[in-house]
C-alpha cells in the first residue's frame, strides 16, 4: 500500500475534469499557469485584464490561465465467469489489479469509477474520491465475483452511458469475447477515453496442458469441441493465442489505446509497479 | 500365390472392415474438460475436428493402420501358400535308398547321396501341404516313409504330422546292403491299399503316390511294374568314378598248408583308366602291394548297362597262424564300403577222420583218398568202448556206415544208412529201388555232384526233424539230409552205399570230398566267418543261453544270447568291415563282413529308371520347397502395424 501511495495514474490526453483538481485542461480557468490572451468583451471579469498591455497599447486584453481539474479514472473489469476458469487465480490477480489501479487514483483526489461487467455492468461504484472512499471500493471486491458470460459490446454500451466524463478507462479482461471486442472497445474509444487494454490471461490459456480425446466444455456458453489432443494441435493452438493477442494489440495501437498483456501466474504487483510505470500509465 | 480359404477371410473382411470403421466413430469416450473458452481451440482444431466424420477419415493415420492391421491379419486368415500344389489330401509313400552306393559322397562337402537324399526329403515334407484352420473341406497331405536296402522298413506310417516324419528322415541310418526295390514296394502297397472298401474315408482306388530318392543302382528295377505316373523319381548322385573289390577269396594251399593264395577281383567304373595300388595286410600287417591298372568303364552292347573296367590281383601270402587278412585298394573315390575286403583265414588244420564200419572197402578207399591228417577204420563195438565216457567226439568227422552206436558225443558225423537216435529223425519204414530225383546242386556238400544215376535198391523211410535241410530226394523221401543239432552236425545218407550203384559213380567220390570239406570247414569255421553285407553272423554249437558281446565296425557292442539250440545268430551286418564275437569263457572270433557286389559298386546315377514296359525319367530338379504357407507373414505385418499405430497414437498425445 505504502509503494502505492507514491504513484498516480496518468493520462495521455488532457481530459475535462468536473472539479478542480492537478490536472491540466484544455479549459482555461483559474490557475496560475498562464495560457493566452485575448480582447476584452463586455461582461469579462476585470481581475484578469492585462494592464501592462493596456499601458502599452491602449488596448483590453484579458489574461487567460489554464484550468486544472481532477482526471476520471474508470476502471472496469470482467467478472464473467471465464476469469474464475481454470483456476480462481485469475480472477484474484483481476481483482487485485483494479483494486491497486482504484486505490492510486483514490489517493489522489481522481474521480475514480470501478465497475464489474460480465454481459453488462453488474458492479459499479462511481465517483469516489478521496482515500476515504477506499473502503468502497473494497467493499465492491469483495462482494463481486465471477459469474454469468460475457457480452461486453452490450456492456460496454452501458459503461459509456454511465460514465458522462471522459477520463482514464481501464479494461482489465481476458478479451476473449465470441462476439468480438472490435465494437465494444470501439465505443468507449468513441466516448473519448484514454483506453487501456490489460488483457490478463492465465498460464495455462497460454500453454495448455491438455493431452487425451476432449470434449472441451466453454464455461460460459456450454459451447462443445471434441478434439484429440496432439502436439500439433497445441503448437496451432499457441499460434492462434499469439495471434489473437497481437489483432488485439494492432486494434488498440490504431485506435490509440493502450495494451498491456498480463499473465496472471505473475505477481501483480510487479505489473503494478513495474510494467504499467513503464508504459507510462502510471508515474 | 494361391490361397487356402479366401472365402473365409472375405466373410470376415465383410463383417470386420466396417465394423471397425463403425467402432472406430464410437469408440472415443471423451473426458469432458472445461475451459474458460473455447475461442481458441475452435480455431485451432478447425481441421482436426472429430465431429465431422469424413475429415476425420481423410487425415487419420490411426485408423489407416488399423486397418492395415485388419487387412494383414485377414490375408493371413485368407491362407496365402507359395507354389500351392492343386490337389490337397494327397497321400504319397517316400521310398529312401539306403544301400551301399547311397554311401558314396560326391555331394557339395563331400555330402553322402544318403544325407542329399534325406535333405530332399525333408524339403519333400516341408512342401507338404497342411489342412488350411479355418476350412472345413481342405484335407492335409499325408506321407508315409520306408528305408530300404534289400528289405524295407517302414520308418513311420501314414501320418501328416510333419514333426513325425522329420524324426523318421531322422531317424534312417546307411546301410552296405544291396538295393533291391521288390519287397519294397510290396510293403509300401500293403500299406496303401488296405482290404475293405472304405479305410478312413479313402476308397482303395486311390493310389498313393511313391517318391523314390535314390540313386537308381537298384537291382530288380525290371521285375518291377508300376502304373503310370505312380513312382517319381528324385535322382541323387553326380560321380561315377569307383574302383572297387569286386571278389576276393584267401585259401590256404593243401600241399603247403602255410602258403595263402589270395585271390581279388578289382572293378572300374569311371571313364578314364586308373592306375592304383592294391595293399594286402594281415593282421593289419601289410605283406605285399600290387600295383593293377584298370581301364574306364564302356557303355554294354544294350548301350544301357556299364561294363566297367577290370583287373584281378593274385598274391602268395606265406603265414601258417590265424588271423585275418585285408585287401585294400588305395585309389581316393566317392565310394569307400568296397576299397577293401576282409577274410578270415584260419590255421592249417587237416581231418582227423574215423569210419565206424563193419567193413566196407569202398567208402575207407575213398576217405582214404581225401587229404586227411588222420584216418581210422573202428567196428561199432569199439567206437561204443571210445566213445563211452566222451562228451565231445575225439574226431573232427566220424563217418558211421550202416552202424547205429549205442552213444554218440557231439561231432559232426556223416552217417549211411541205420538212423541214429541223436539226429532225432523218425523212421517211417523202408523204401526200395529208389532214384535221386531232385538234389541241390548250389549246396557246398552237392557241388558238382552229379546224382541222377544213383539206384537205390533198398532206402531208410524218415521224417526229417523240421530245422534239417533235404539235400537230395527220393521218390519216396528225403535221401540226403544236412542237420544241425545240439549233439552235432549230421549229414545223412538214407541208404546203405553197397545198396546202391553210387559207390561206381563218380559222384560219390565228389560226395565225400564236399562232406569232408564241408564239415572240416566247420572245424575251422572260415567259410562261416566270411560273409556279405546283410548276411547274419551265425554260431553253431554253443551251449543254450549263452552271452555273447559283439564288436562291430561302428565301434558299438551289442550283447547277443543263443538260443535253445545252442545257436547264436545276429543279423545286423549292415556296415562291412570286421566283427568280433566273443562268448564267455571263449577266445574272442572274427567275422569279416565285405560288400562284393558289382551292382552297388557301380554308383554311376541312373537318369532313367527302366521298370517292366516303362520308363520313369529322374526329376529335373531337386525338390523345391513347395506349399509354404505366408500367414505368418501376415501376423507379423498385422502386429507391426498394430505397433506402429500404438507408436503413432502416443507419439500424437506427447506434447
Amino acid at each position: 500500500m505504502a509503494r502505492l501511495d507514491g504513484l498516480d495514474v496518468v493520462s495521455r490526453k488532457m481530459l475535462h475534469g468536473r472539479l478542480q483538481g492537478e490536472r491540466r485542461s484544455k479549459r482555461r480557468g483559474q490557475s496560475v499557469e498562464f495560457a493566452d490572451h485575448r480582447p476584452y468583451v463586455v461582461g469579462d471579469d476585470l481581475r484578469f485584464v492585462d494592464w501592462n498591455i493596456y499601458g502599452r497599447l491602449d488596448q483590453l486584453f484579458l489574461k487567460l490561465f489554464q484550468e486544472e481539474l481532477d482526471l476520471t479514472v474508470h476502471v472496469a473489469f470482467d467478472r464473467s465467469l471465464s476469469m474464475g476458469h481454470p483456476s480462481p487465480d485469475k480472477y484474484r490477480f483481476v481483482r487485485q489489479l483494479a483494486a491497486a489501479l482504484g486505490y492510486v487514483s483514490l489517493v489522489h483526489n481522481n474521480r475514480v469509477t470501478v465497475s464489474a461487467f460480465s454481459d453488462r455492468v453488474t458492479g459499479q461504484v462511481a465517483h469516489l474520491r478521496g482515500r476515504a472512499r477506499v473502503p468502497e471500493l473494497a467493499e465492491l471486491m469483495m462482494t463481486v465475483e465471477a459469474d454469468g458470460p460475457s457480452l461486453f459490446d452490450t456492456a460496454c454500451k452501458q459503461l459509456v452511458s454511465s460514465t458522462p466524463s471522459s477520463g482514464v478507462m481501464l479494461v482489465i479482461s481476458d478479451c476473449l469475447f465470441k462476439e468480438g471486442y472490435e465494437s465494444g472497445l470501439k465505443r468507449l474509444i468513441g466516448r473519448g477515453h484514454d483506453l487501456y487494454v490489460i488483457q490478463t490471461l492465465s498460464p495455462e490459456e497460454l500453454n495448455p496442458t491438455l493431452s487425451g480425446d476432449l470434449k472441451l466444455v466453454d464455461i460460459e456458453d456450454g459451447d462443445l469441441s471434441e478434439v484429440t489432443v496432439s502436439s500439433a494441435l497445441i503448437k496451432h493452438y499457441k499460434r492462434n493465442v499469439t495471434a489473437y493477442c497481437n489483432e488485439l494489440k494492432a486494434f488498440c495501437t490504431r485506435h490509440g489505446a493502450a495494451y498491456i498483456l498480463a499473465s496472471t501466474d505473475h505477481p501483480v504487483d510487479r505489473l503494478v509497479l513495474n510494467t504499467l510505470r513503464r508504459i507510462h500509465l502510471l508515474q | 500365390m494361391q490361397w487356402l480359404t479366401p472365402a473365409t477371410a472375405l466373410y470376415a473382411a465383410a463383417v470386420t472392415v466396417p465394423l471397425l470403421v463403425l467402432l472406430y466413430f464410437l469408440k472415443l469416450k471423451r473426458t469432458e474438460q472445461v475451459v474458460s473458452s473455447t475461442l481458441l481451440w475452435h480455431r485451432a482444431i478447425q481441421d482436426l475436428q472429430v465431429n465431422a466424420p469424413f475429415q476425420k477419415l481423410r487425415r487419420n493415420i490411426l485408423l489407416l493402420l488399423q486397418l492395415l492391421a485388419m487387412l494383414a491379419a485377414l490375408v493371413a486368415l485368407a491362407g496365402p501358400v507359395l507354389n500351392m500344389s492343386q490337389e490337397a489330401g494327397k497321400r504319397v509313400v517316400i521310398l529312401i535308398d539306403r544301400s551301399a552306393s547311397m554311401n558314396a559322397t560326391d555331394g557339395a562337402d563331400s555330402m553322402s547321396r544318403l544325407d542329399a537324399a534325406l535333405d530332399q526329403a525333408r524339403t519333400f515334407v516341408a512342401s507338404l501341404r497342411n489342412k488350411a484352420v479355418f476350412s472345413l473341406k481342405d484335407r492335409a497331405d499325408q506321407a508315409m516313409i520306408i528305408a530300404f536296402d534289400e528289405h524295407a522298413k517302414v520308418m513311420c506310417n501314414f501320418t501328416s504330422d510333419k514333426s513325425q516324419l522329420l524324426t523318421a528322415l531322422q531317424a534312417v541310418t546307411p546301410t552296405d546292403r544291396t538295393s533291391s526295390l521288390g519287397e519294397t514296394l510290396t510293403v509300401a502297397r500293403a500299406f496303401t491299399q488296405p482290404p475293405g472298401v472304405e479305410t478312413n474315408n479313402r476308397t482303395s482306388e486311390q493310389r498313393a503316390q511313391l517318391h523314390l530318392f535314390s540313386d537308381g543302382r537298384i537291382k530288380d528295377l525290371e521285375d518291377q511294374a508300376m502304373q503310370e505316373g505312380e513312382l517319381v523319381y528324385h535322382r541323387v548322385g553326380q560321380s561315377s568314378d569307383n574302383v572297387a573289390i569286386t571278389a576276393m577269396q584267401a585259401r590256404r594251399s593243401y600241399e603247403q598248408t602255410d602258403q595263402i593264395q589270395v585271390f581279388a577281383s578289382l572293378a572300374h567304373f569311371g571313364d578314364t583308366p586308373v592306375t592304383c595300388d592294391v595293399q594286402v595286410s594281415v593282421n593289419q600287417d601289410v605283406v605285399a602291394v600290387r600295383e593293377v591298372t584298370l581301364s574306364g568303364a564302356r557303355a554294354d552292347a544294350n548301350g544301357v548297362g556299364i561294363m566297367p573296367g577290370r583287373a584281378s590281383v593274385e598274391v602268395a601270402v606265406t603265414y601258417d597262424g590265424a588271423g585275418l587278412l585285408e585287401v585294400r585298394q588305395l585309389h581316393a573315390d566317392c565310394l569307400s564300403a568296397d576299397d577293401a575286403a576282409w577274410t578270415v583265414i584260419a590255421p592249417p588244420k587237416q581231418l582227423n577222420v574215423a569210419l565206424v564200419t563193419a567193413g566196407n572197402p569202398v567208402l575207407a578207399s575213398v576217405l582214404q583218398a581225401c587229404p586227411l591228417a588222420a584216418f581210422k577204420v573202428l567196428t561199432a563195438e569199439a567206437f561204443d568202448e571210445a566213445m563211452a565216457d566222451a562228451s565231445q567226439s575225439p574226431y573232427d568227422v566220424t563217418v558211421l556206415d550202416n552202424v547205429v552206436p549205442a552213444r554218440l558225443p557231439r561231432g559232426r558225423y556223416l552217417v549211411f544208412g541205420a538212423v541214429p537216435e541223436a539226429m532225432g529223425m523218425t523212421v517211417a519204414g523202408s523204401l526200395e529201388n529208389q532214384f535221386i530225383v531232385d538234389w541241390r546242386p548250389n549246396h557246398a556238400i552237392l557241388k558238382h555232384v552229379n546224382p541222377s544215376n544213383v539206384y537205390v535198391a533198398q532206402a531208410q523211410a524218415v521224417v526229417p526233424p523240421r530245422e534239417a535241410l533235404v539235400l537230395a530226394q527220393f521218390n519216396g523221401g528225403p535221401a540226403v539230409v544236412l542237420s544241425q543239432l545240439v549233439s552235432g552236425t549230421f549229414v545223412w545218407v538214407g541208404f546203405d552205399c553197397l545198396k546202391s550203384n553210387w559207390p561206381f559213380e563218380p559222384s560219390f567220390v565228389l560226395f565225400c570230398y564236399n562232406v569232408m570239406d564241408y564239415l572240416g570247414m566247420q572245424v575251422t569255421d572260415s567259410h562261416e566267418a566270411q560273409l556279405r553285407a546283410g548276411e547274419p553272423i551265425l554260431m553253431r554249437g554253443l551251449m543254450p543261453d549263452t552271452t555273447a558281446e559283439l564288436f562291430g565296425p561302428d565301434q558299438e557292442t551289442v550283447t547277443v544270447t543263443t538260443d535253445d539250440q545252442g545257436s547264436l545268430r545276429f543279423p545286423g551286418t549292415e556296415r562291412v568291415g570286421t566283427y568280433s564275437v566273443a562268448v564267455a569263457g571263449d577266445l574272442p572270433k572274427t567275422f569279416a563282413v565285405n560288400l562284393l557286389d558289382t551292382d552297388e559298386s557301380c554308383v554311376a546315377p541312373r537318369s532313367d529308371l527302366v521298370l517292366s514296359g516303362q520308363t520313369v525319367s529322374a526329376q529335373e530338379a531337386p525338390v523345391g520347397l513347395a506349399n509354404q504357407a505366408l500367414w505368418p507373414w501376415g501376423v507379423i505385418l498385422a502386429l507391426l502395424f498394430v505397433c506402429l499405430e500404438w507408436w503413432v497414437y502416443n507419439s500424437k498425445m506427447r506434447i
